[in-house]
């Protein structure tokens, strides 16, 4: 019950004054624990012009266990599961990483600054990450074709 | 400073929940306040600060709920901003906290009911529980579930939400409502134009508004620029003579033809894009083809004479074609090189399948080869084994005749001896009874030849 009214409010507070390139909705109006997130590609990384929609979803336990952040826009990226569900890692959303003093705010812009600047030694597609370090501007390529491919409608 | 265990603080917290009338957690907040009074868990001013032993501050609500949903037993509970385990929990919290905490500006949370006051939230308790008339309460009369303002509570105990009928405007209004609705809200209530000042009916304003030659409105080119605003009955004057709605046609117009024309040049980019990746790959071929050709010095001489089927050569030729139209001057040259360079390409594609089917061949020869070895020299074994068999039952046939040839040797001497009747008839059954014996048992041919032989 507790974890309701610091959702709300979060999401007030993301809605009045959103990060830079980020918009956020509920999913559904009549369920506040899971949200869209309507992303921008940052402008100095192959996924410039690219609207990417990421699924939040906060547990009922929320603030006392971290919410997940899934792609639902097919993307690029070794931090990302190069699956339909794609999954990211992030440092601070794991459950031991966790604080309840974390704010959304913060993981929302966390994840923007993970697609400027993707963490090669973290990484969940090795693949990529692999490519990413070793031969950078093959990666660039395919991410910017992924991000021509789904994330700009035309 | 006394502290308390997990135990007691537990038990405290239900204690303390029981008498709170107005939630904390939920008023809005006029004034600005700082960050650092905020618990990091709800977010919202401290309510009931508690300190723990690394000295961060929270809720006590909300380090109950972080007890019952972080601690798995009791015994490991840790600070949830810096994870210290921590076992002491102390009330006493700076005074200046609480007093900061308390003089956060707070809406009346019955503001809806329309209570406008704006208190401390220090006080916002004692306002709603005593001040407030705004506040809802239970009806008096029992039987009714609904709630009323405490203001409108009657002084005799009635129940104020029967319904009544507006005389004006057919509408059934609760008794509680009622005054309200008939100085302000009923709409057949007549109110003055804002523009024209004439009075209409509340519920007609609207459609008056719309219709009022008063309101200022804005010329209807104004998305061209018009910056004119003018009454609704001088409007059609303006509109005569205003040059920007004589070119509003023209203006639309060049808008659909932009439209248009955006939308084309975007599927041309699209176009463009896919073309420019389709010459990309033919030059990579071409570059990768030219290398191979350059590495390989096969015999062109052939070439010729040759039948080719490769599916490569007309999409090479697409390819030269392309590099063609970049480079018209070397368009001879260039689709006899590629023609070679197919040609080329789809012989060693021949000959390397050739080889590779002749390497099958091998392979399936000499194993055929094998097999056979295998079963011949097994045949021979068996053969070895029939042959090693029979020469055993020659040999052991030809015993007894061996036997009988040097007993017949050894006759003559006998009766040279002497008395050669007596041998000889005691000899006879004996030779007689010898092989029908000598076929199972040699050794006793030999025995009963000597005892022949003895007597």
């Amino acid at each position: 019950m507790g974890s309701q009214k610091r959702i709300a409010k979060e999401l007030a507070e993301l809605v009045e004054s959103p990060p830079q390139g980020i918009v956020v909705r509920l999913a559904d109006e009549s369920n506040l624990y899971a949200w869209n997130v309507y992303m921008d590609g940052p402008a100095d990384s192959p996924y410039y012009q690219g609207k990417f929609l990421l699924n939040l979803s906060l547990p009922i336990e929320y603030p006392f266990k971290p919410p997940t952040v899934n792609f639902k826009t097919k993307i690029y990226h070794p931090n990302v599961t190069n699956d339909d569900k794609g999954s990211m890692c992030l440092g601070m959303l794991r459950a031991d990483e966790w604080k309840p003093s974390s704010r959304i705010h913060a993981v929302l812009e966390f994840a923007r600054q993970l697609l400027a600047e993707p963490m090669p030694d973290d990484a969940i597609e090795g693949r990529i990450a692999e490519q990413y370090k070793n031969d950078r501007k093959r990666y660039d390529e395919v991410a910017k074709e992924w991000t021509r491919k789904y994330a700009i409608e035309s | 400073m006394a502290s308390i265990t997990l135990e007691e603080l537990l038990a405290m917290e239900t204690a303390c929940d029981r008498d709170e009338i107005v939630d904390l957690r939920s008023l809005e907040t006029v004034s600005n306040y700082d960050d650092h009074l905020m618990c990091p868990i709800c977010r919202c001013p401290f309510v009931r600060p508690v300190r723990l032993q690394c000295d961060h501050v929270f809720c006590q609500k909300c380090l109950n709920s972080a007890i019952t949903a972080l601690a798995a037993s009791r015994d490991d509970f840790t600070c949830p901003t810096c994870r210290t385990p921590t076992r002491g929990f102390y009330l006493n919290v700076p005074r200046l906290l609480v007093n900061m905490c308390d003089d956060i500006r707070v809406r009346c949370p019955f503001r809806d009911e329309g209570c406008s006051e704006i208190v401390p939230r220090g006080h916002v308790q004692s306002h709603v529980d005593k001040y407030c008339g705004y506040r809802l309460v239970d009806c008096p009369d029992n039987s009714c579930s609904k709630k009323t303002r405490k203001k409108d509570l009657s002084p005799e105990g009635r129940c104020l939400h029967e319904l009544h009928r507006c005389l004006r405007c057919d509408d059934y209004i609760m008794e509680q409502d009622y005054e309200e609705h008939v100085k302000e809200l009923c709409p057949s209530l007549k109110t003055n134009c804002p523009d024209c000042q004439t009075s209409v009916f509340r519920k007609a304003l609207r459609e008056h508004i719309d219709t009022c030659p008063e309101v200022i409105h804005p010329c209807a080119a104004s998305k061209y620029g018009c910056p004119v605003k003018v009454k609704r009955a001088e409007l059609m004057t303006h509109e005569k003579i205003c040059p920007l709605i004589a070119m509003g046609p023209y203006f639309e117009a060049q808008n659909a033809r932009l439209d248009s024309l955006e939308l084309t040049i975007r599927h041309l980019q699209q176009r463009n894009e896919i073309f420019e990746d389709g010459i990309a790959n033919i030059r990579s071929t071409l570059v990768q083809s030219s290398r191979a050709l350059t590495e390989d010095d096969g015999p062109p001489s052939d070439v010729h004479t040759l039948p080719t089927s490769n599916p490569d050569i007309p999409r090479r030729r697409d390819s030269s074609n392309n590099q063609s139209q970049i480079d018209s001057s070397n368009l001879y040259t260039a689709t006899t090189t590629n023609y070679l360079l197919s040609l080329h390409e789809s012989l060693r594609e021949e000959v390397g399948q050739l080889s590779h089917a002749i390497t099958d061949l091998d392979a399936r020869a000499s194993m055929a080869i094998m097999n056979e070895c295998l079963r011949l020299k097994e045949d021979m074994a068996h053969t070895n084994a029939a042959v090693g068999s029979m020469r055993m039952q020659v040999q052991w046939l030809m015993n007894p005749r061996l036997h009988q040839g040097q007993r017949t040797g050894a006759r003559p001497n006998n009766a040279a001896g002497g008395n050669g009747t007596p041998a000889a008839s005691a000899s006879g059954p004996s030779t007689a009874a010898g092989p029908s014996t000598a076929f199972l048992r040699p050794r006793r041919l030999s025995d009963s030849g000597r005892e022949g032989t003895k007597l």
